[in-house]
Order: C-alpha cells, then sequence, then structure tokens
C-alpha cells in the first residue's frame, strides 16, 4: 500500500466502525473488534473533536513555513521532478522524497513548542 | 511529584501525535507540490534553461565584432522590433517661426529662429539698434519701444556686438 494511503488510513482508523454491518465477520475479526479502542485512539479521538489537533495543525504548518522548512521541502520536490519529468510524478513518490529529511530537519525549537502544548493537552484531557 | 512512568509514557504519546502532525504536513506538501508539478504552474521548471540559451546566444552576439557601430544603426532592431532611419524625419511646425521643420532638423532650425547663433543675433540687434536710433533722434522714445523684446533676449548672450543697442531701451535720450 503507498504510504500516502497508509498516513490517510491512519488518521481516521480511530473512527473504525465496530462491529461493521457491511462486511459478514470473519471469527477472527470479530475477536479483534470488540476490544476496547486502544488508548492512542481515545486521545486521537478528543484531539479531533476538541479542535485542538486542526489548531496543533495550524500552528506547526505556520512555525515550519516561518523557518524556512516548507520552502527546502518544495526545493527538494522541485529537483526530483525536473530529474523524473513532471508528467511521471507520483503524490506517492514526493512523499517518499520528503519523508526522511522531512522529519529529521524539523528544528528543535519548533518541536519543543509543539510537544510542550500536545503535553498540556494530554494533562488536560486525562483528568 | 509524577512518577517516571508517567513522564516517559506522557513523552511518547506527545511524540506519537507529533509524529501524526508531521505525517499530515508533509503530505500536504507533497500534495501541493505534485499539483504544482502536473498543472506546470512550476514556471521556472523548463524556463530557466530557455533563459539560460538565450542569455548565451545573446552574449555570442554583442562579443561578435562585427555587428557593433554606428555603421549599421539604420539596421539593427531595437528590443520592440522596430529600426529607425538614423535621423528622426517626422514634420512639424516650428512654434517660434511657424514653419515646417523636420524633427532631426529642429534644434539646429532653433538656433538660427530664436538667436542663439551668430548670423540670426546679429538679425535681431541690427534691426533693433536700427528702430532705436531712428526713435531716438526724433522724440523723447518710451521704453516700451516694440523692439525691447529682442534687446532683452540679446541681453542674455554673452560679448556679442551689440550692446551698445540696450542702453536705448531704458528710454533716456542719448546722442549716439
Amino acid at each position: 500500500m503507498s504510504m500516502f494511503l497508509k498516513i490517510y488510513k491512519k488518521q481516521f482508523s480511530c473512527y473504525q466502525m465496530r462491529p461493521s454491518v457491511n462486511r459478514p465477520p470473519t471469527p477472527d475479526a470479530r475477536l479483534d473488534r470488540e476490544k476496547e479502542p486502544s488508548v492512542l485512539e481515545i486521545i486521537n479521538i478528543k484531539l479531533i473533536e476538541s479542535g485542538e489537533k486542526e489548531r496543533l495543525m495550524e500552528l506547526l504548518r505556520e512555525r515550519l513555513i516561518e523557518c524556512g522548512w516548507k520552502d527546502e521541502m518544495k526545493a527538494l520536490c522541485r529537483a526530483f521532478v525536473k530529474k523524473k519529468g513532471r508528467n511521471n510524478v507520483t503524490v506517492d513518490d514526493l512523499v517518499h522524497v520528503i519523508m526522511p529529511k522531512g522529519r529529521a530537519s524539523i528544528p528543535d525549537s519548533v518541536k519543543a513548542e509543539l510537544l510542550q502544548r500536545i503535553r498540556t493537552f494530554l494533562v488536560s484531557a486525562a483528568v | 511529584m509524577s512518577a517516571p512512568n508517567e513522564d516517559t509514557m506522557s513523552s511518547q504519546l506527545s511524540s506519537h501525535f507529533f509524529g501524526d502532525l508531521l505525517d499530515s504536513i508533509i503530505v500536504d506538501v507533497a500534495s501541493e507540490c505534485h499539483r504544482i508539478a502536473r498543472l506546470g504552474l512550476d514556471r521556472n521548471l523548463e524556463e530557466e534553461e530557455e533563459e539560460l540559451r538565450l542569455s548565451a546566444q545573446a552574449r555570442v552576439r554583442v562579443a561578435d565584432p562585427s555587428n557593433s557601430g554606428e555603421a549599421n544603426s539604420k539596421y539593427v532592431v531595437d528590443i520592440f522590433g522596430q529600426s529607425h532611419p538614423a535621423i528622426a524625419s517626422e514634420i512639424f511646425e516650428c512654434m517660434n517661426c511657424g514653419r515646417s521643420i523636420m524633427a532631426g532638423r529642429f534644434a539646429p532650425h532653433l538656433e538660427k529662429c530664436m538667436g542663439k547663433g551668430r548670423k540670426a543675433r546679429l538679425k535681431a540687434t541690427r534691426s533693433s539698434t536700427a528702430a532705436q536710433n531712428r526713435y531716438s533722434r526724433g522724440s523723447p522714445v518710451s521704453s516700451y519701444s516694440p523692439y525691447s523684446n529682442s534687446t532683452s533676449t540679446s541681453r542674455l548672450s554673452n560679448g556679442t556686438p551689440g550692446v551698445g543697442g540696450e542702453e536705448y531701451s531704458n528710454g533716456t535720450l542719448e546722442e549716439p
């Protein structure tokens, strides 16, 4: 499965339906589906439904633009497109181009700020 | 003081969600770049190569010695693709004397017409001194003689032979 689809699905996996009305349950799947939603999923739902996830995304986006990270990523993409030819490029290609460098080149201050905000939310949500 | 387990748990969770956010943003950036690439909105992509080629061509043309010089100015083309003759040929009316003058010959014409050149100056002052002499012999002359305009213009130029005529424009009686 492409990386793009993987990430896309992960974002919404917390809303996985239990039990499914569309698909006849196989025995193993039924067992799995009756498990409690994990802590991760619960927190994810809380993040999304409170609107905090959206706010955090906007904050991160803004910080990454300010520090030039987005421009660096766009330059990487442009170089790749130039090499491969603009009609032969897929989104998945570009995700693979950016992902390693992108995760590694986040400035420490930006990361610290976001982690702090998330931790604050976790504390308030856990209560 | 919170137990160390809670902290690591909390920091692990935070990192996990931070990674989530980052992944989403990376996908967004990739999607945006993909769109720009496929729609051809990134004009610099192929334009740079085109510009490089054109600038190389232009440099060759400039370096070529046979192209330079005024001799070819009639056939040299400007940036709008027009070529101009060496002397401007549009014809219009001179605002001083009312004659039809060619644009390329206008400056020399104005010199003569307005009294900057040698011949034109002499012409103006000669007629004014003649008029002054005529009036001053007869009766007291007012300072507003019709030729006072031309003497005032000749006052502007330096070292001219007609200086003597200027003194008459004050209206004083003086025998030459």
